[in-house]
This record gives C-alpha cells, sequence and structure tokens, in this order.
C-alpha cells in the first residue's frame, strides 16, 4: 500500500467557540445575533467553497443549531447533491437558542452531560437530523466521545460508523494553556485513527468482540513532539492552531506543510498507509481577526492548507475521503492488532530529538531516544479500564486514560533534590558509578519482522572512571503480545575482563493529572521459582529483592491493571516501595554483565482482574 | 477612568504566552497600553509586537522547510 488519505471536515456552527466572546463582547449574551448567525454561515460557506475550489470532498457535520437553519440545511443538501459531499452530524455546536430553551443549561460538551440527558439530546439531536434531511448520518463526533456515548449511538443509530473521538493529548497542557478554563481533559489515546474498544474509548479493540462498532478518528493531526510537551492548540493540521502558537512570519508558515509532510512519512512505519484530518470550526476564522491575526490572514492560512493538500493530491500523494467512506477503508485494510506506529522528529525547535510513538490495543507508548530509549509515556490499555464520564460519575470533566509513566506529569529521570520520577530506563553501575540511560542521547531506526516492529538504537558510550561501555538498545514490539522486549548488548568494554551490573527499572505511579494519586490499595511483588516477596503500599520506603527472579510485578487495583517485568537471563527481581514525597514504586531486574553478553527483557501489561 | 476593552486583533500577554499560557489582554485607551490581568505586563501595541517575536526564540526552525524524513 501507499496512500495518504486526508478527512476535511467542516461544521456550520451557528454560535462558534470563540466567536460569541470576541464578536460579542462588551455585549450581553444573544445567541440568536442576526450578525452572529450571518457571521458563522457566512465562514462555513467560505471553508466549502475554499475546498470546493480546491476540488475536494468535504464531510459536512451538521450541528444541533444549524439544523434549526434553514439555509445550513439547504446549502448541505445542495453540496452533497452538487460536490457529492459528505453530510454527517456533530454532537459539537449544540448551543443556540432552542438547546438553552429545552435543556436549561449552559454545558455544551456531550460527553460532559449525564447519561441520562447524552441519550436525550442523541436522540433529540439524530431525530432532527432526520426530519432534515430524510435519513440518520454515517458519521458523527465531538471533541471527546465516551464508550457509553458511542455505544448508545451505535445502538439505536446503526448506520453511524465513523466518529471524531478524542483530541490527541488535548488534557491538563490545554486546560493551563486556557487560564485553567477549557476542561477537554482526555490525554491518552491514539494520535490516529482506531477502533475503540467498547470498555474505553481511548483504548483500541482487541477483537470483534470488544469492537465499539465505529472507526474513530482524532480531531487534528498534531504534532507527536509538541503537543506532548505544549499546548495542543498550536501544533496542529489546522492551520489557525498554527497562527495560534505564533510559528509564522510574513505570512508564512512552513512549519505547516511540514507537519503534513511528516504525517506522510509516517506510511514507511505503517505498511504505507498514512492518515491526515483538517477540522477548522468558523470561530477561528472570525471576521474580527484572532490570536493577533487579521481575518485576512486566517482566511490566507485555511486558502494555503487546503492548496498544498491539492497540490499534493495532484501529484498523485493524496486521496481525500468523506470520514464514512474512511471508515469502509480502514475496516478493508487494518486488523484489530496492528499497530500504530510513528518515529517522529523534532521539526520545529531544531533540536533533533526524535521520539517513537506506538499504539496497539494493549499499550500505548512513547520511547525518547533524547534519553537514551527510555520510555517516557505508558497507558495500559490491556486493561480497558472501566472509566466512565460525565454528570453522575466520578470523572465529570476528566476523560483522560490512566497512565503508569508521563514524564511530564510527574517527572522522569529529572526531579528536585529528591525521589524519583515515571521513567523506565537502565542503570549501568561499575565500581560505584553509576550512569543511567537516560542521559546518553542517541537515535533510532525502524525495521519490520513479520509482525514484530523493531526499533533499534544507535550504540551509545559510557565512561567511568577506568572504564567505557558501548551498549546498545533494541526495542522489539510483538504484535498482539501486550509486552515490549528490551534488549541490552555490551558491544565493547575498554577492560574485556571487566564486569558491570546493569539494573533494568521500571519507576510507574497511576494517574491522569500532574498531581499524584492515593497509593495505598497498591501491590508490589518479586517472585523467583521458590519465593515470593511483597510489598502492601504505605509509603514506608521498603524494599525486596529475589535471586533467580521470574518477575517483579505491581499491582494498582485502581485501575484494574498489572504492569510486570522479566528476563530471558537469570537475574534478580526486586520491588521498592515509594515514600509521600516519592509516591512512586519501582520493579527492577539486575545482572552482573560481561563483554558481549546480553539482557533481555519484557515489560508487559495486563488487566488485574 | 473609563473601563477597560478588548483592543484590535485580541492581542495575548506575550509574557504568560512564553510560559504556555494564552490570556487575551484588555486595553486601557486613556494609557494607550494593553496589559495583563493575570502577570504584570502592559505595554503598547508595539511593544506587545516586539515581545512577541521573542515569544518565537524557541522555534528554531519556524521558517524551514523540511522535506526529508528519513532515518
Amino acid at each position: 500500500m501507499d496512500r495518504f488519505i486526508l478527512n476535511i471536515i467542516h461544521r456550520p456552527e451557528m454560535v462558534p467557540e470563540y466567536a460569541e466572546k470576541v464578536t460579542g463582547h462588551g455585549k450581553e449574551e444573544n445567541l440568536g445575533s442576526e450578525k452572529l448567525l450571518t457571521e458563522s454561515l457566512d465562514i462555513f460557506k467560505t471553508q466549502q467553497e475554499i475546498a470546493h475550489r480546491n476540488g475536494f470532498r468535504t464531510t459536512i457535520q451538521m450541528t444541533y443549531a444549524s439544523l434549526f437553519n434553514e439555509e445550513a440545511v439547504a446549502l448541505a443538501k445542495e453540496h452533497h447533491e452538487t460536490y457529492r459531499d459528505e453530510i454527517g452530524l456533530t454532537l459539537l455546536g449544540l448551543p443556540c437558542e432552542e438547546f438553552r430553551e429545552k435543556y436549561k443549561t449552559k454545558d455544551f460538551c456531550i460527553w460532559m452531560f449525564s447519561m441520562e440527558d447524552k441519550k436525550t439530546i442523541v436522540t433529540d439531536v439524530f431525530e432532527k437530523f432526520y426530519d432534515c434531511f430524510g435519513f440518520y448520518p454515517e458519521s458523527t463526533g465531538s471533541y471527546y466521545m465516551d464508550a457509553d456515548l458511542i455505544h448508545y449511538i451505535k445502538t439505536q443509530y446503526p448506520s453511524v460508523k465513523c466518529a471524531v473521538a478524542t483530541c490527541w493529548e488535548e488534557g491538563p497542557k490545554a486546560y493551563h494553556t486556557c487560564n485553567n478554563s477549557w476542561y477537554t481533559l482526555f490525554d491518552g489515546g491514539p494520535w490516529n485513527p482506531w477502533i475503540p474498544s467498547k470498555a474505553n474509548t481511548h483504548a483500541p479493540a482487541e477483537n470483534e468482540e470488544q469492537d465499539s462498532g465505529i472507526v474513530a478518528i482524532p480531531h487534528l493531526s498534531r504534532d507527536l513532539i509538541a503537543c506532548f510537551d505544549g499546548n495542543g492548540s498550536n501544533f496542529g493540521t489546522h492551520p489557525q492552531n498554527v497562527l495560534r502558537g505564533m510559528i509564522y512570519k510574513d505570512g508564512q508558515y512552513p512549519y505547516l506543510y511540514n507537519l503534513i509532510d511528516q504525517y506522510r512519512s509516517l506510511k514507511k512505519y505503517n505498511r504505507g498507509y498514512a492518515y491526515n484530518m483538517m477540522f477548522v470550526g468558523p470561530g477561528w476564522m472570525n471576521k474580527m481577526g484572532r490570536w493577533e491575526a487579521p481575518y485576512e490572514l486566517l482566511l490566507k492560512s485555511y486558502e494555503d492548507g487546503m492548496a498544498y493538500y491539492a497540490s499534493l493530491r495532484d501529484q498523485g500523494e493524496l486521496e481525500e475521503m468523506t470520514m464514512a467512506e474512511f471508515a469502509d477503508f480502514y475496516r478493508a485494510n487494518k486488523t484489530y492488532t496492528q499497530p500504530e506506529c510513528a518515529l517522529w522528529r523534532d521539526i520545529l525547535y531544531g533540536s533533533k530529538k526524535q521520539l517513537f510513538w506506538y499504539v496497539d490495543p494493549y499499550l500505548r507508548t512513547c520511547v525518547d531516544m533524547n534519553q537514551g530509549g527510555a520510555l517516557v509515556d505508558l497507558r495500559p490499555y490491556a486493561a480497558k479500564i472501566d472509566w466512565p464520564v460525565g454528570i453522575g460519575t466520578k470523572h465529570v470533566q476528566d476523560a483522560s486514560y490512566p497512565f503508569l509513566i508521563q514524564e511530564k506529569y510527574r517527572a522522569g529521570y529529572f526531579t528536585h533534590y529528591a525521589g524519583e520520577g515515571t521513567i523506565k530506563s537502565c542503570k549501568i553501575i561499575y565500581q560505584g558509578e553509576e550512569v543511567d540511560m537516560c542521559l546518553c542521547r542517541t537515535k533510532a531506526k525502524f525495521r519490520e519482522e513479520g509482525d514484530t516492529r523493531i526499533l533499534t538504537l544507535d550504540p551509545v558510550e559510557i565512561e567511568f572512571a577506568d572504564l567505557t561501555v558501548k551498549l546498545q538498545t533494541i526495542f522489539y514490539f510483538e504484535e498482539g503480545s501486550s509486552e515490549i522486549k528490551i534488549q541490552r548488548k555490551i558491544l565493547e568494554m575498554s577492560r574485556p575482563e571487566a564486569e558491570i551490573e546493569i539494573q533494568e527499572y521500571f519507576t510507574g505511579c497511576y494517574g491522569t493529572t500532574e498531581y499524584p494519586e492515593d497509593m495505598t490499595d497498591i501491590i508490589l511483588s518479586c517472585r523467583s521459582t521458590d519465593r515470593e516477596e511483597s510489598i502492601h503500599y504505605a509509603y514506608k520506603c521498603r524494599e525486596a529483592e529475589v535471586e533467580n527472579g521470574v518477575c517483579a510485578e505491581v499491582v494498582i487495583p485502581n485501575i484494574n491493571t498489572k504492569a510486570s517485568v522479566g528476563a530471558k537471563e537469570e537475574v534478580t527481581a526486586y520491588i521498592r516501595e515509594g515514600y509521600a514525597f516519592s509516591p512512586m514504586y519501582t520493579l527492577g531486574l539486575k545482572k552482573r554483565m560481561k563483554n558481549g553478553e546480553v539482557l533481555n527483557t519484557w515489560l508487559k501489561v495486563e488487566r488485574a482482574d | 477612568m473609563a473601563q477597560s476593552g478588548k483592543g484590535r486583533l485580541n492581542y495575548r500577554c506575550p509574557s504568560c504566552f512564553m510560559r504556555d499560557l494564552d490570556i487575551d489582554m484588555f486595553y486601557d485607551k486613556e494609557k494607550d497600553e494593553y496589559y495583563c490581568i493575570r502577570c504584570q505586563y502592559t505595554g503598547n501595541e508595539e511593544d506587545v509586537l516586539k515581545k512577541n517575536e521573542m515569544a518565537r526564540f524557541r522555534y528554531r526552525r519556524m521558517m524551514d522547510r523540511i522535506t526529508e524524513f528519513d532515518d
């Protein structure tokens, strides 16, 4: 396969996010303002005209508000007839006078409503759509679609096959960027399309039984380095996001094209398939300008972005699909267990950093080559964590998939003064000196062997006072295995008779934010063939180890997750409890090694029950 | 003194932007200055634009067109 597929989505949002705040500043709120409605529809028309002028079909996602607007409905019908645009239905854009009057609330994010309200609203919106068009939609979406919501929609409206279901790494970082006022908390999902499981939208389905029935697409295609550390809304295939990030000069924004091209390049990690989506809400093309940019620049950036996609298509490098078409394509060409891989490069800051992102139905992780191949993010999808969201649940707003490792939120290698941060790395110890691989900057290459994706890191040199060790790390991701295999090879030693100790360690916690969770239900254990040591977490800084270790594991009942490590070779397995100032746990394996020797270890995530 | 309003183009606070915080500034027309209600930044339009340039310091490849993505 050699295909780069683009979804272009437009929504006639009659009261666009931001527009009411901007256009209406200094005035009483008026969702029915003629000026606002006219401007909103004009922006939608402009977006559609730009797409059609470039020969693209779009997916028009009607909003609830637009279903009350005869002109918007007529436009959608006309564009469906003339250009073969798909008419879908988004659950964004609920706010309008009719919605306020009926539901007596200013809430507008579908995943935050109670389940009862979700059902009522979905029925209302879908039936209104049917009244307007005489059929039910095949695609829907929101910024986030929780599992219960998807299940309800799929049960009631089986025609739905595709949905915009999350924004990649839109969580606490976006919340902070918006002065702690933007409650889109849903980190931890895939960055490219996937089939959500019935249990948790973020976690892909392992098989037909777990299949939610839809293909999910992310809201935008986002920069896998910039968005991991920064505000997601600056670094995506959304031209005005790039303006918001101030990533332009004199009306030029090569970063936007670099981002599109890097997504194109991901074909080589995904058997010839690559994907992009562009979905700009009308509020971002406000006539009054936004993010210091005048309307003319907002418009130009959209025109330029679309023209670039068109130029790729004209060279045979891109094809556009509507959302429903894409869902069919995805199901015909991907298996449940096939992972999504991205060896992502820094294309903005000039650091030459590489991150390797990996997603399959069992885990999501990120390998940071700038830290010697440390795992800096780990989400245990195998646990399919039951995490209902919305009013009436434990998580009214927080829809993120919990992590075991997240080095930005819960520190990585570097901590202040004391304690440890979340990371999976390796320490090399020799005669009282200790070097962590996190300080060995390197690069990686990707290859496939059968159903195994292999990430080979360039060898690094570790210098002790009287010994230099050359060591190479290779990661193996075997499809369907729910584990990562890590190989450390000693390629050279300046003194061939020397013996070093390797400590392969995983320091983790759990959570969805920067703040610590209660660790007291956690159980740590390490086992050999004839012995087991356990620690029931009580912040007492205890340690235990067993020789000839089979594995070290942690069970976290609050997220129904078990993680374990083990080795092919004979090792000592150890566990370490944290303490109040360092609420972490560590699972480790240690082994004394000589020149030419290899240590093969694995990390596995599972459901605890 | 009259109340402040939104100035032209919704300028954000450049100081807050540099700490990944988007916050619109308000405009005091008597002093001809924008000010941030969260931090202590104040400045006229020229100063805001100058500081926005500073905020771009981290984007060292902002204007490079990158087309090679080989391993």
